[in-house]
């Protein structure tokens, strides 16, 4: 029984790492109809900019100088800005010229996107092929709970994507902005005649995602304590994988379908004897049934081609 | 009239030889500063030969005119390429990888090209074909000839499966099935045990051909040329074959079917176009050339690992087809060539080779979505 609730908190985790990509690819959807291959890398970038920030800031003794609880949150809201601004200007770069061209185009663009975004984390840290070890900025205790080992990290981690999925959900809302963004996201053009600004509006919503997608990508380096610069290429396909199978465009689908990712890759890997190195073929063959036989995700609305 | 028709063939000899002779030279350069000088050069034929109308009238109407002699002497310069390279085996080598690479272009162009599929999984097919010949050779001793056939044939079966699953699906959902396919064939590849795992296969037999073993020197006309001369022309007939069967297709019914699809798949299917049939014809003959290409790879290094196939293998052949010109053939090839040895000419740059691709990937797309060599208007003679 305690093997089963381990397991549910792993499964947990993971799906809370594959819904913050996943929003991210289903707002950009919900915006531009675009898939943007390369997010993955991006909110690998997000934990690859905290690095960066802790390295910095050590040099300049901020470490020891503020105290934690002070310090992390400042971190890793810094990386949170800084990576969503290199979001939009992707967007701005490679993704805006392609508005009115044949999907085929963004969609090559954006994996050569993906390629690029990889390689220059690579050459630009010594060693940049292996695995970089990254800050332990979350405290390291752990307690047990009816034979039940927590580690605190993952309380942390867990609670922080609640806390910011609600509040991301609370901006789409309540906020006129967030209005703006699930207008384009029914109708672009009626919300452009609306006095909507598009470009704002989807400029916007890179920031909102990509930011979201950095806290994933810092999620992984605090849970494994290394980030490697080739992540990003399984985390963008699996955070993708995870908005299809929620249905593409609906961001509470990110929810579900980042679950369910996790729950059968932690699974098969506890529960499948030898299935372990397998655990991504699993995810995948997931996915894979989903596009055969619900092409729209289990939220998403079934879209009729118009001729 | 004779002695004009012989001056211009003549003519079209001679800058056939220029051409030739001036690839030899490129190719036998090795500091970064020449080739760059040699790639200006290049360049700035290439702008004189756009911007010269009169000039590119002339030569056009020239090959068009004499086009067996064209492609005849062609074939002969590129026959005699190992006999220029004897004394290094390593252009030649860069000359096979060009090849291989070119038939796995040219079978992506019938997806990516012609019918406006996209496919990340060609490292897949390559892969599969890869493996498949490799362990028949290793376990059974079964000849390369017939793992060609085998391993293509195999790669074909695997395309028609993942075809199923991408027929319910389009344009983003079928990128990643595609992706997620290659990914997963990767992973089996690094997991299975009789695979070789991460180490992959060691010690596949090179093929012979009537008693002659690909691994020995080749004497021709009394000259002894280096192994990869078998190779080489074992390449050059493959690139030949698929040249051939790609030109056919594209000029076929099927072709035009598939250009139907790529222009308006609903219109198409209006039309009584089976749609479902064409795509998945398209992947087939895909992945077959995929799989011939990673049959006589496994068989001409003498050892694979998962490594070969990886995902980044897919991208450089998506991008040798963008580069190229999608649809046109012959673009496709020149893309394939350029992209296999242009990095080689940059070896100071290896590093940089994977950010380079995504580079020119991005670019190209921006600035000329068609390519270097666009895709040619279909035109039918009229009947009279």
């Amino acid at each position: 029984m305690a093997e089963i609730f381990q397991q549910l908190i792993n499964a947990l985790l993971l799906g809370c790492t594959y819904t913050l990509i996943a929003i991210g690819f289903n707002l950009f959807f919900g915006a531009l109809n675009v898939v943007h291959f390369s997010h993955g890398d991006v909110c690998i970038l997000g934990a690859f900019m905290t690095l960066i920030l802790y390295g910095l800031a050590k040099l300049l003794g901020l470490v020891t100088f503020l105290p934690g609880f002070v310090f992390v949150p400042l971190l890793i809201l810094t990386a949170m800005i800084l990576t969503g601004l290199i979001g939009t200007f992707f967007e701005r770069v490679v993704i805006r010229p392609f508005r009115y061209a044949p999907l085929l185009m963004v969609l090559v663009a954006t994996v050569a996107l993906g390629m690029v975004v990889r390689e220059t984390v690579r050459l630009s840290f010594p060693h940049g092929s292996n695995p970089q070890i990254f800050p332990r900025i979350l405290p390291q205790t752990s307690f047990q709970l009816g034979g039940v080992l927590i580690r605190l990290d993952s309380l942390i981690i867990f609670g922080t994507t609640i806390f910011l999925i609600s509040m991301m959900f609370l901006f789409i809302k309540r906020t006129r902005i967030g209005a703006a963004i699930r207008a384009v996201s029914q109708d672009t053009e009626a919300a452009a005649m609306m006095g909507i600004n598009i470009d704002r509006t989807v400029a916007v919503t890179f920031l909102i995602g990509s930011a979201l997608g950095a806290i994933a990508g810092i999620l992984i380096g605090a849970y494994n304590n290394i980030i490697r610069f080739d992540m990003g290429l399984m985390g963008g396909v699996k955070g993708f994988s995870a908005a299809v199978v929620g249905g593409l465009g609906n961001v509470y689908g990110a929810i579900i379908g980042g679950l369910i990712l996790g729950f059968v890759e932690t699974f098969a890997a506890a529960f499948i004897p030898g299935g372990t190195p397998y655990t991504d073929v699993f995810a995948f063959l997931v996915v894979i049934f989903f596009l055969i036989f619900k092409p729209s995700g289990i939220l998403g609305e079934k879209v009729y081609e118009k001729v | 009239m004779l002695p004009r028709t012989i001056g211009r063939a003549v003519i079209l000899l001679a800058v056939e030889a220029f051409f030739f002779i001036l690839f030899a030279a490129f190719m036998k350069t090795y500091e970064t500063g020449k080739v760059i000088a040699f790639l200006l050069f290049f360049i700035g034929l290439g702008v004189m030969f756009k911007e010269w109308e009169k000039a590119r009238l002339a030569l056009t109407g020239l090959f068009k005119e004499m086009k067996i002699l064209a492609g005849a002497g062609f074939v002969a310069m590129l026959l005699t390429l190992p006999f220029i390279f004897q004394s290094s085996p390593y252009l030649i080598h860069i000359c096979v990888m060009a090849g291989l690479f070119a038939i796995l272009a040219l079978g992506l162009n019938f997806q990516l090209g012609s019918t406006n599929v996209v496919n990340f999984a060609t490292a897949a097919s390559y892969g599969i074909g890869a493996y498949a010949s490799a362990l028949l050779a290793v376990h059974f001793h079964i000849s390369f000839w017939l793992g060609l056939l085998v391993g293509g044939s195999l790669a074909s079966l695997f395309g028609l499966l993942l075809g199923i699953p991408c027929m319910k699906t389009k344009d983003y959902y079928l990128s990643l099935v595609t992706i997620a396919f290659g990914l997963i064939i990767y992973i089996l590849l690094n997991n299975f045990s009789w695979t070789g795992g991460p180490n992959g296969i060691p010690n596949i037999p090179p093929p012979s051909l009537f008693g002659h073993s690909f691994k020995e020197p080749l004497s021709l006309f009394g000259y002894q040329l280096p192994f990869q001369s078998n190779y080489y022309y074992l390449i050059f007939l493959l690139v030949g074959g698929s040249l051939v069967v790609a030109h056919r297709l594209h000029h076929s019914r099927v072709g035009l079917t598939w250009n139907a699809i790529r222009e308006d798949e609903i219109a198409a299917r209006c039309h009584g176009i089976d749609v479902t049939w064409y795509k998945i014809l398209a992947f087939c003959i895909d992945a077959f050339f995929g799989g011939v290409a990673g049959t006589v790879y496994s068989h001409y290094i003498g050892f694979i690992s998962p490594e070969n196939f990886a995902f980044i293998v897919s991208v450089v052949v998506v991008t040798m087809v963008i580069l190229g010109g999608m649809d046109n053939v012959f673009g496709v090839i020149i893309g394939a060539i350029l992209l296999t040895i242009l990095p080689e000419k940059f070896r100071a740059f290896e590093d940089f080779r994977v950010l380079i691709y995504g580079l020119i990937v991005v670019t190209m797309l921006m600035f000329r979505p068609q390519g270097l060599f666009p895709q040619k208007m279909r035109i039918y003679k009229k009947e009279s």
